[in-house]
């Protein structure tokens, strides 16, 4: 028995030695691929070494993220922007995918890196010509646009350089205008709706009086010409007058509730908004996209940290409840970023983003109802695990966790 | 990003495996941009910055949902500035980069502090200063520089003292094309083996830059030296656009954020440690 271990012991030293001589006859030790074996005496004529292995894990979700969402009802275009694998997916807005289905596929994709279309978080169909307007919040600093037929690793017909930052769009068709909330500048500017290259800015609504705090959806009451914006409160404060911003020499941070700010269609520079919905009754948290139904006279509103669509009247102001909440575990919303209303067929679709799916209600739903439809882009067993943009990691040492930040 | 979280996964997390906890929403006072987030052992804190606010946001290390942070730097003495920031938890203090300065902060603040000490001046060649890594045990200070599309040079590292202030020169500078360094994003440091882990996520309007990587260099490095370890991007790797890393000595792995991939992908790379 002795003597078999013994025996055995040695022919793991031989398989070893051999192996060691194997790996440095090719260069390498289990992928790692070594340059040189000397050590240069000056560090700038050292060659690195190149460490080219697989990872042992990977955390990534292999379905889209639906960020924003928009419908085109004559032609029943549903377009949705993917925040996670960088995608603008184009549905049938009629689609129900069935519960035992996996998920469904979409009409047409575009992704890749002729689009200038990364951190996508905003998305409109032209309503004559069905070109699609996106945003990026990030990393790619284009509004690109996309003809009706464009897929896959597609160029956009034409780009808008955009400020960096972009959130959310709106346009006014009767004046040909292209509305666009601006994280980074806590402002909003306005285009003219064809521009494209370096094209600056027709107005911009910008400054201290604006109460402008991290804006992120904003919607058109063209009606009443009115503009409505929703802030997650993230705030600069800088001298009265002052054109705002962030890191201006006299400004510094303070947190705000969340809002939604009103301005005249046609305001312009450092305006005060003509009313504020604010407020613990409001019920926001990190309101997002908007959409307006004007003959409703009603402001949905994404929520995304509420798992809920509000509903409020054109006209609210203050602290002031919704009218209509659609939230709990019938919706199957999960942190709603996108939202978009469809007015001939009586329906608001919400991009979901925390469970792969675009949810469809009647636009009179109330409480804890269920969609009329669903369009997922995954199982709807897998939760979405909403990583965006990971600038960075951390290492809880304490519970073993990996810290992922968006 | 259209949802703001920190999310929390189990170390052998793989695939498309749920996450232990969130930290989102109001109560959060979370914004997107948080370039950095670092986590303290020592007195089981994590802290991260909203460049939105300009608040370094100091959260119990357990927190989920919408739990709000226990301390909150801001205010008009505070001026942070910058996306990033270290912690040293021996010193008590958190360092954040803001392009021509680094800040120093008492760790436990809370409110509108002035900074403790300020690195700034000509003689300190920081310009675009917009990550850093600090060494409490080796006293080092590491500051990685960004390239912006209109910046002409390219990123370099800066070293520090950990206990600089006001107009020093840095000890030393690693820059030059044989380092390979464009821009430099989330840093970290191994104090056991005096080494810098940067990454180097090439320019920032590429999608898909193809010099990418993550460089290793040391202390001892200066001028324009090539790292002396690098995990490329590629195949093999499939990392495309490294932003962020963190290490974990016990287990010998480098965990990398790819923003190209929205993923976290961990090494085994014991030589290393």
């Amino acid at each position: 028995m002795l003597k078999a271990r013994r025996r055995g012991k040695l022919w793991l030293l031989f398989g070893a030695c051999a192996g060691l001589v194997l790996a440095l006859a090719y260069g390498s030790v289990s992928g790692l691929m070594y340059a040189v074996a000397q050590t240069p005496a000056r560090a700038e004529d050292r060659t690195p070494v190149t460490i080219d292995r697989a990872p042992q894990r990977v955390i990534k979700d292999r379905y889209p993220s639906f960020s924003a969402v928009a419908i085109d009802p004559e032609e029943n275009m549903l377009v949705v922007t993917d925040e996670n694998l960088f995608q603008i997916l184009e549905y049938d807005r009629r689609e129900n995918t069935p519960p035992s289905a996996r998920l469904t596929e979409p009409k047409r994709v575009i992704s890749g890196p002729n689009t200038r279309a990364e951190m996508l978080c905003g998305v409109y169909i032209d309503p004559v010509t069905k070109e699609v307007y996106v945003l990026n919040n990030d990393t790619q600093n284009w509004l690109p646009v996309f003809s009706r037929d464009a897929r896959g690793n597609a160029t956009p017909s034409r780009y808008l350089a955009a400020p960096h930052g972009t959130f959310g769009i709106a346009v006014d068709e009767e004046k040909q205008e292209m509305f666009l909330t601006v994280q980074h500048e806590n402002s909003i500017v306005v285009y003219r709706k064809q521009a494209s290259g370096e094209e600056k800015p027709l107005r911009t609504i910008a400054g201290s009086d604006t109460q402008l705090e991290d804006p992120h959806g904003i919607t058109l009451d063209l009606k009443n010409k009115l503009i409505y914006v929703s802030n997650f409160g993230n705030a600069q404060v800088s001298p009265p007058g002052s054109r705002g911003g962030r890191r201006q020499a006299e400004s510094y941070g303070k947190f705000e509730p969340p809002s939604i700010t009103v301005y005249a269609l046609d305001a312009s520079g450092n305006v005060k908004p003509l009313r504020i919905i604010e407020g613990a009754q409001t019920r926001l948290n990190w309101p997002s996209q908007m959409a307006f139904h004007q003959p409703r006279q009603e402001l949905f509103v994404a929520n995304d940290a509420d798992d809920s669509i509000l509903v409020f009247r054109a006209g609210d102001q203050g602290d002031v409840a919704p009218i209509r909440a659609i939230k709990g575990p019938n919706t199957g919303i999960k942190n709603p970023p996108g939202i978009a209303l469809d007015i001939k067929n009586g329906e608001v679709s919400v991009a979901s983003m925390g469970s792969h799916a675009v949810l469809f209600f009647p636009v009179t739903a109330d409480g804890d109802v269920k969609p009329l439809r669903i369009i997922r882009g995954g199982p709807s067993n897998q939760i979405a695990l909403n990583i965006g943009n990971p600038g960075a990691v951390g290492y809880d040492t304490k519970r073993d966790q990996i810290l992922v930040p968006n | 990003m259209a949802h703001p979280q920190i999310a929390a996964f189990a170390r052998l997390a793989n695939g498309g495996q749920a996450p232990l906890r969130t930290v989102y929403g109001q109560g959060s006072k979370l914004s997107r941009t948080m370039h950095d987030i670092r986590y303290d052992e020592l007195h089981d804190e994590f802290f991260v910055v909203n460049p939105f606010a300009e608040a370094i946001l100091t959260f119990r290390g357990g927190t989920s949902g919408q739990e709000s942070p226990i301390r909150i730097i801001q205010g008009p003495h505070v001026k942070i500035g910058g996306n990033r920031l270290d912690v040293d938890p021996i010193h008590d203090e958190i360092f954040v980069p803001d392009a021509r300065r680094i800040r120093v902060y008492p760790r436990g603040a809370n409110g509108d502090v002035v900074p403790i000490r300020i690195i700034e001046g000509p003689d300190t060649q920081l310009t675009r200063a917009e990550s850093l890594s600090v060494d409490p045990v080796n006293n080092i200070l590491v500051v990685g520089f960004n390239k912006g599309e209109r910046d002409p040079d390219n990123g370099a590292l800066l070293i520090f003292n950990r206990t600089d202030n006001g107009n020093v020169k840095p000890r030393a500078v690693i820059r030059g094309p044989k380092s390979g360094i464009i821009r430099i994003n989330q840093m970290a440091v191994y104090p056991p083996k005096k080494l810098i882990v940067a990454t180097m996520p090439g320019l920032v309007d590429q999608m898909e830059p193809p010099n990418a990587f993550l460089g290793i260099w040391t202390y001892d490095d200066n001028g324009d030296v090539p790292p002396k370890w690098k995990i490329s991007i590629g195949p093999r790797t499939t990392l495309k656009k490294p932003f962020g890393v963190v290490l974990n000595p016990k287990n010998k792995e480098v965990i990398i954020s790819d923003m190209r991939l929205n993923s976290v992908l961990t090494f085994s790379v014991p030589e290393i440690f």
